[in-house]
């Protein structure tokens, strides 16, 4: 009986959480699913969103989700930023080649945030109430950064495959050679998908910052969840991701009311080692 | 003047050079064969043309103007359209994208709507089968799409990189057709086929490419009779 109503506070609580560590791992699967480039900057990208909202809410007043926007652009900028410095130039070398450069990536924003923010918490006091439906509390933030999360899904779903910059970024992950023989400026449209998956990465980061404290190595955990997650749902499709994140999302919210919270991390990495050994593709199908 | 000309052109990939000092004209509303055996370099010559290998010495010329090292998308936006070895469609998107896609240059955006209705006209087989992945039909259509797609582009000089390679004659045949078909509409094609008989019968001008160099050029018709040709590419 403990346990229901256990239950029944954690799960609505994970569902919630796992469409934002959706939102995080789209950023992962579509930079990886796009140029086979695994991102390792994707973390400390996700701590960067969060510090945009601390410093847009707590030091210019700006509502954090009016400054999702904001946070959106300097994340799709910063991600054409590192394509440009860090991996274009290791695009086609072999993969550990982008493994150390987006690592490098990784050292050098944990290296400048750990010297300007320090590694004590940070928090974003910001209360958005929260509802009640029966036995069960949603909090109003975890609420919302569900529903934006849904969306953000919904408008790269639509971007990619409704919109010609979405199928141009499909054709190059089908085949660049190819994409470029259509006219297609293929290193552009890397660089945009790059700057897209960063915009998702610090989006999540920005949401997150609204309910969790964090510094600058909390992005860590989010990108390890966005592995298991890219496992789960394949590269390179948002819905996947979505749904692969609401997976992970329910495991939290159902294995502390059995165990131990701390062998939520354990289940998880079993699970991810389980998937690749049964089904490298994706439990979703997609793609390699 | 001739519409496209290549001379001395070297290229190759990292320490091995391919190409020797190529070199061959397209004149414009003609069909010119490129032929050779396997290994000879006639890919390479393509990709180097298109710009997907970088040349290492030569120089291209498209309508007056040097476009040697320029990239590839921006050889296709003038308007140059390759269907590559192996079709190289974008095997997980529906056909219909693959078409779209194959509009996507500077030229083929704008008539994009004609362009289509000439392709599904030409090569019916695709309209049945628009909705579907491109990777998931059979070969034989696979490269009617790739075909279409290099129509779609709207181009001025349309190229073909073994357009017969693993297809049924019958199947060969038709795509031939088509080719005429084009070609009596004025368009510029280069036609790259290690099917020498077939190439040198459809086409009016040809060169033989051996070892990286041209080796012999002449109107199609006078190579099919060159003991040279028939000897060592026609086994007769």
């Amino acid at each position: 009986m403990q346990q229901l109503s256990l239950l029944l506070t954690s799960l609505p609580d994970g569902i919630l959480l796992g469409f934002v560590y959706g939102l995080a791992a789209m950023g992962l699967t579509l930079i990886w699913g796009v140029m086979n480039v695994i991102n390792l900057s994707h973390g400390p990208i996700i701590a960067l969103g969060m510090f945009g909202t601390f410093f847009l809410f707590i030091r210019l007043g700006l509502n954090p989700y009016f400054g999702l926007f904001v946070i959106a652009l300097l994340g799709l900028l910063l991600g054409i930023l590192i394509y440009a410095a860090a991996v274009h130039r290791v695009i086609n070398a072999p993969h550990l080649s982008s493994l150390l450069a987006t690592f490098s990536v990784n050292m050098i924003i944990i290296g400048l945030g750990t010297a300007i923010f320090t590694t004590s918490p940070y928090n974003v006091d910001f209360n958005m109430g929260s509802f009640q439906i029966g036995s069960v509390t949603l909090l109003g933030t975890r609420l919302i950064a569900a529903l934006v999360a849904i969306l953000y899904t919904g408008a790269l779903y639509l971007f990619l495959y409704k919109t010609r910059p979405g199928k141009y970024i499909r054709a190059v992950a089908n085949n660049r050679a190819a994409a470029e023989l259509m006219g297609i400026p293929s290193t552009r449209i890397l660089a945009l998908s790059f700057g897209l998956g960063t915009m998702l990465a610090a989006v999540s980061g920005a949401l997150i910052a609204t309910f969790f404290p964090f510094n600058i190595l909390s992005g860590g955990s989010y990108e390890l969840k966005s592995f298991v997650i890219g496992v789960l749902g394949g590269l390179g499709n948002p819905i996947g991701a979505l749904l692969g994140g609401l997976i992970l999302g329910i495991l939290e919210g159902i294995i502390p009311a059995f165990m131990e919270t701390s062998w939520v991390p354990a289940i998880e990495f079993a699970l991810f080692v389980a998937i690749l050994l049964v089904r490298p593709t994706g439990l979703f199908g997609a793609k390699r | 003047m001739a519409l496209l000309e290549i001379n001395d052109l070297s290229s190759g990939y990292g320490e091995l050079q391919i190409l020797w000092g190529a070199g061959l004209r397209l004149e414009s509303g003609k069909l010119t064969a490129l032929v050779g055996s396997n290994g000879a370099g006639k890919t390479t010559l393509l990709r180097t043309l298109m710009g997907l290998v970088r040349p290492w010495g030569g120089a291209i010329s498209f309508d007056g103007q040097t476009i040697t090292s320029l990239s590839a998308h921006a050889k296709a936006d003038l308007g140059l359209a390759l269907v590559p070895e192996g079709r190289q469609l974008f095997t997980d998107m529906t056909v219909y994208e693959n078409l779209e896609l194959g509009a996507a240059a500077q030229r083929g955006r704008p008539h994009f709507k004609r362009n289509i209705e000439r392709v599904f006209e030409i090569l019916p087989r695709l309209k049945e089968r628009v909705n579907q992945k491109a990777g998931t039909m059979s070969g034989g259509e696979q490269q009617m799409l790739a075909v279409a797609r290099g129509i779609m582009a709207e181009p001025r000089i349309l190229m073909f990189d073994e357009l017969s390679l693993g297809l049924s004659p019958i199947l060969t045949l038709s795509l031939f057709e088509t080719l005429r078909k084009l070609k009596s509409e004025g368009l510029t094609m280069l036609l790259v086929e290690q099917n020498v008989h077939m190439a040198l019968a459809v086409s009016d001008y040809a060169f033989v490419l051996s070892e990286g160099r041209v080796t012999i050029e002449g109107e199609a018709r006078a190579l099919a009779q060159n003991p040279e040709v028939r000897k060592a590419y026609l086994g007769i």
